[in-house]
C-alpha cells in the first residue's frame, strides 16, 4: 500500500520534471533572439526555393469575364509612402540595359508598337486583399525578344520614378501574361495607376507590379529590392 | 485505530501506459505549432481584415506583417510534418482504432452525452477510454486540420494551386474559410482547456508522462472477427 503511493508520488515528480522542462525549453527558444531571427530567415529562403521549384512557367493565372472584373470605381491606388511622382510623359523613355543586344532608350509608342495583350487577372497584394482589373499591355518576353534578350539571363530589375526598384527571376518575367501594361479598363493608365508604363505579374504579389518604371536591367548579379530589402520574399510567388 | 485504517482502504490507482510517445510528442508539436500558426495568422489578418474587426496587437505574432508572414510559413511546415506523422502514426500502429475513432455505432452515444453535459441527465453514459462526443471530435480534428491547410495553400499558392482554390470558390472566399477553420481549432482549444481543467492534475500530467488511470471499457469498439484476423500475424 505504501509502496504504491510513493511510486505514485514518484510518477507526479517526473511528470512535473517534464512539464517544467517543457516550458523551459519554450521561454529559451523565445529569448535568443538572434537565433530565432536566424531560423526564420532560413525557413523564408527555403520557402522561395520551394516556390522557385514549384513555380510552372507554363501555368496560367485563372482570368475572369468582364461580368466578375472590380469596377474601375474600386479600382484601388496603393503604393509605398511618397505617391505619384511627376511625370514629363513627353519626354519620357524606359531605358533597357545589362545583357540584351539593343541596350538604350525606348519610347511608349515603340513598346506599343507589339502586339497588345488585354488580360482580366487578379492582382493579390501581400496584405491580403485582391481586385481583378482589366490590363492592357505588351508581352514582357516579346519587349525583351525585341531588344535581344539573352534568355539565359537569371534576374531582370525594375527601377521607377518614384525611387521604388524591384527585382525578379527571368522564369517569371517570361510568363505569357507578365505585363509591360500602359492601360487599365480599355484606357491609358492613370498616374495613380502608374502612367505612362508599369508592370503587372499575375503570378506575383502585388509589390511586384511596379508602377512608373523608368529603367530595365538584364543581369546575373542578384539585385534586392525597395520592400524585398526590408524583409518580404524575395520570390514573392502565389 | 488499525480497524480504522482498514475500514477505509486506499484504492490504489492502476496507472498505465495510455498515451504512446509519438502521441505525446505530436500532441505538444501540436500545440506550438498551433500558437504560433493562430498568433501570427491574426498578425497577417490585421494587414488587412475580412470583417469588421481586428485583433488586439498583444496576441498577435511576429511584430510586422512580414513578421508575422514568416513565422506563419514557418511554422506551417511543422504543423503539416507533425501532422503527417501523427495520422501515420494512427494508421499503421492501429493506435486509437478501437478506443478513438468514431464509428457509426457510436452515433447513438453522441446525444445522451450532450445531455449530460447539459446536466439534463444526471449520470455519465457508459464509455470507454472516450466517450462518443470525444470520439467525434478527435475524429473530426484532423479533417479540420487538412482543411487548414488546403486553404491556407490556396491562398499562399492562388496560382500554382488554383485548382486547390476552386476547391474553395475563389481566393477571397478561400480566405474566409480558412478564418472560419481557424476558429473551429481555437474553440476546439479553449473547450480542450477547460475539460482539462475539469479532470485535474494527474490527467494533464498523462500527456507528459503518458502514464494515466487506463479504462478498460466494455464500451470501446471491440475489433470485428475479420479485423482480427487481419491483425494477427501471418
Amino acid at each position: 500500500m505504501e509502496s504504491s503511493e510513493k511510486k505514485s508520488s514518484e510518477e507526479s515528480l517526473i511528470g512535473r520534471r517534464a512539464f517544467l522542462q517543457f516550458a523551459g525549453l519554450l521561454a529559451i527558444s523565445a529569448c535568443s533572439e538572434d537565433k530565432r531571427d536566424a531560423l526564420l530567415n532560413k525557413g523564408q529562403e527555403f520557402n522561395a526555393w520551394v516556390q522557385s521549384k514549384t513555380f510552372d512557367p507554363a501555368r496560367l493565372a485563372p482570368t475572369y469575364p468582364d461580368s466578375e472584373l472590380t469596377p474601375e470605381s474600386e479600382f484601388r491606388v496603393n503604393g509605398k509612402e511618397g505617391g505619384t511622382p511627376k511625370i514629363d510623359l513627353a519626354n519620357w523613355r524606359l531605358e533597357i540595359r545589362g545583357m540584351v543586344k539593343h541596350p538604350g532608350f525606348y519610347t511608349l509608342d515603340q513598346v506599343k508598337s507589339l502586339d497588345k495583350k488585354v488580360e482580366n487577372v487578379r492582382h493579390v497584394c501581400v496584405e491580403g486583399w485582391s481586385i481583378k482589373p482589366k490590363w492592357g499591355g505588351t508581352r514582357l518576353s516579346d519587349f525583351l525578344d525585341r531588344v535581344g534578350v539573352d534568355r539565359n539571363a537569371q534576374y531582370l530589375f525594375a527601377e521607377c520614378a518614384d525611387g521604388y526598384y524591384v527585382p525578379y527571376d527571368m522564369p517569371s518575367v517570361l510568363h505569357p501574361q507578365s505585363l509591360l501594361c500602359y492601360e487599365a479598363y480599355n484606357k491609358p493608365l492613370t498616374a495613380d495607376h502608374g502612367a505612362p508604363l508599369r508592370i503587372v505579374m499575375p503570378v506575383k504579389l502585388g509589390y511586384k507590379s511596379a508602377k512608373w518604371i523608368t529603367r530595365l536591367t538584364v543581369t546575373n548579379k542578384k539585385p534586392g529590392g525597395y520592400w524585398e530589402d526590408q524583409g518580404y520574399d524575395w520570390f514573392g510567388g502565389i | 485505530m488499525t480497524g480504522l485504517v482498514e475500514s477505509k482502504p486506499v484504492v490504489p490507482l492502476k496507472k498505465e501506459r495510455i498515451h504512446p510517445l509519438v502521441i505525446r510528442l505530436t500532441h505538444w508539436m501540436n500545440f506550438a505549432a498551433l500558437i504560433i500558426m493562430v498568433g501570427s495568422g491574426m498578425q497577417i489578418y490585421n494587414a488587412s481584415p475580412i470583417f469588421a474587426f481586428e485583433f488586439p496587437s498583444w496576441i498577435t505574432l511576429g511584430g510586422w506583417l512580414q513578421g508575422g508572414r514568416q513565422w506563419h510559413f514557418f511554422a506551417m511546415w511543422l504543423f503539416a510534418l507533425n501532422g503527417a506523422i501523427w495520422v501515420g502514426y494512427n494508421v499503421f500502429s492501429r493506435h486509437g482504432r478501437y478506443t478513438t475513432l468514431f464509428r457509426p455505432q457510436d452515433i447513438h452515444g453522441v446525444l445522451p452525452m450532450i445531455k449530460y453535459y447539459l446536466r439534463l441527465i444526471r449520470h455519465h453514459p457508459p464509455s470507454g477510454k472516450y466517450n462518443a462526443l470525444q470520439k467525434l471530435t478527435y475524429t473530426s480534428l484532423p479533417l479540420l486540420g487538412l482543411m487548414i491547410l488546403l486553404s491556407g495553400m490556396s491562398i499562399y499558392w492562388p496560382v500554382q494551386f488554383q485548382w486547390i482554390t476552386s476547391v474553395f470558390g475563389n481566393y477571397d472566399t478561400a480566405r474566409i474559410w480558412h478564418f472560419l477553420a481557424m476558429a473551429a481549432i481555437v474553440i476546439f482549444f479553449l473547450g480542450h482547456l477547460v475539460m482539462v481543467a475539469i479532470a485535474g492534475w494527474d490527467n494533464l500530467l498523462s500527456m507528459f508522462t503518458g502514464r494515466g488511470a487506463a479504462h478498460h471499457g466494455e464500451h470501446d469498439t471491440t475489433p470485428s472477427q475479420h479485423e482480427r484476423a487481419n491483425a494477427s500475424p501471418h
